[in-house]
């Protein structure tokens, strides 16, 4: 099994998502971001950074982030909320309005397509499962693996080999705040295989 | 609106629950500012549920010290570390349906006068986006929302520090500005409600 830190920055999604029994196990620490130094990330194979992280704390650790990256590492990103804090290389963000109602339209489309269904992911979790709203669309490097996308194209969940040594999985999804703040149910299908494709499965 | 200068805003620099486009004219400081802050001016402190509570349960005696300085504090989100005077860690409602997170106002209190909780408990027809626990109370503090089984979702706490703490298991409902709706009226209210809440501690700290 892959070693795994979560990033915790004290607040008390997180602090759900990363200390339920279920997740907790696939995790080798919980590392609380304001103590972080550039050799905190040394002993992982992945590092998970939270979405809507303070962006000042994000704009302090996101050189460490890339270094790790650049040395092979596995970044996982969660909905970085802001375009401003720019932490993936490459990334091409644009914001959309977020349509929180999507599924009480009369022929409910979510809007979000599989594009790669072959991917090993798949296995573990499926689209119904990763969809839920979204904040924005990510525009990737070409040779990224786009694995979620919206019908015009635009990246929901993707996987960057080409932009570093390592391996950056980015996406505008922000499934431990919702289950952290005990909603939306989706989004607790969505760890649940989430989890098990990053410490054991392909990627 | 009102001068609110008075009042602190901690600011989470992050979008959570009930924080998004909030109007307001509060000071605001970055909530890693806080351990060095001078807080003299303020008459109250605003804790948003995005908050650092590692930083928090760091500066609890400050925390502690400027509420029993006879001044308001006000927190809305899920507590999960001793920080906040009186206050016990959040307890997730367990939801069989969505009665279960139906708002009654037990209190009648001028924060929620005409407010339909119909409009706290649903948005568009989906019910939770209020609150989805609650904290269990201190001795002496006063309810004002419960959910179905009297679980206390929002209350306000004049026992456990020289000053007043209002706690909600929703948000810091700083977000109630629609004025289509019975909830529009909220957030003006509670600035209100602080600003007379300071008036009467200051009164009695003067009477002692």
């Amino acid at each position: 099994m892959r070693k795994i830190a979560a990033l915790y920055s004290g607040v008390s999604y997180q602090h759900r998502s990363w200390n339920e029994p279920k997740y907790k196990k696939f995790l080798s620490a919980i590392l609380y971001v304001p103590e972080l130094t550039e050799s905190s990330f040394d002993e992982f194979d992945i590092i998970i950074v939270p979405s809507r992280l303070h962006t000042g704390l994000m704009e302090r650790i996101k050189p460490w982030v890339r270094k790790f990256a650049d040395n092979g590492g596995t970044v996982v990103l969660f909905w970085p909320q802001s375009s401003d804090s720019e932490c993936v290389p490459l990334q091409n963000w644009e914001n959309r309005p977020t349509n929180f109602w999507w599924w009480l339209d009369k022929d409910a489309k979510s809007g979000l397509e599989l594009r790669l269904p072959e991917h090993n992911l798949f296995n573990y979790l499926t689209l119904e499962d990763a969809t839920w709203h979204y904040h924005g669309v990510f525009w990737p490097p070409a040779g990224a693996e786009v694995l979620v996308t919206t019908e015009d194209n635009g990246a929901i969940l993707y996987v960057d080999k080409v932009s570093s040594a390592g391996t950056w999985v980015v996406t505008s999804l922000d499934p431990e705040f919702h289950y952290g703040s005990y909603f939306m149910p989706a989004t607790e299908r969505f760890l649940d295989g989430f989890f098990p494709w990053l410490a054991e499965g392909e990627h | 609106m009102m001068q609110n200068k008075n009042i602190l805003l901690l600011n989470s620099q992050s979008v959570g629950m009930g924080e998004v486009s909030v109007q307001h004219n509060f000071s605001e400081l970055d909530m890693y500012d806080f351990p060095q802050a001078n807080l003299d001016s303020k008459i109250a402190l605003i804790i948003q549920g995005s908050v650092d509570q590692e930083l928090m349960l760091k500066n609890k005696e400050k925390i502690r010290k400027f509420a029993d300085s006879g001044k308001v504090i006000v927190f809305g989100g899920h507590l999960f570390l001793p920080w906040l005077p009186g206050a016990s860690f959040f307890v997730p409602k367990e939801v069989r349906s969505h009665k279960d997170y139906d708002i009654s106002i037990i209190n009648s209190h001028p924060i929620f006068e005409g407010v339909d909780t119909y409009d706290m408990t649903y948005n568009k027809g989906v019910a939770g986006f209020f609150a989805r626990g609650h904290h269990p109370i201190p001795e002496g503090a006063e309810v004002l929302l419960t959910l179905p089984d009297h679980e206390p979702i929002v209350y306000i706490d004049r026992v456990s520090t020289d000053g007043t703490l209002l706690v909600s298991s929703g948000n810091a409902l700083l977000n109630y500005q629609d004025p289509n709706r019975t909830t529009g009226q909220i957030t003006s209210r509670l600035v209100e409600w602080i600003h007379n809440e300071y008036a009467q501690l200051q009164k009695r700290s003067v009477v002692q």
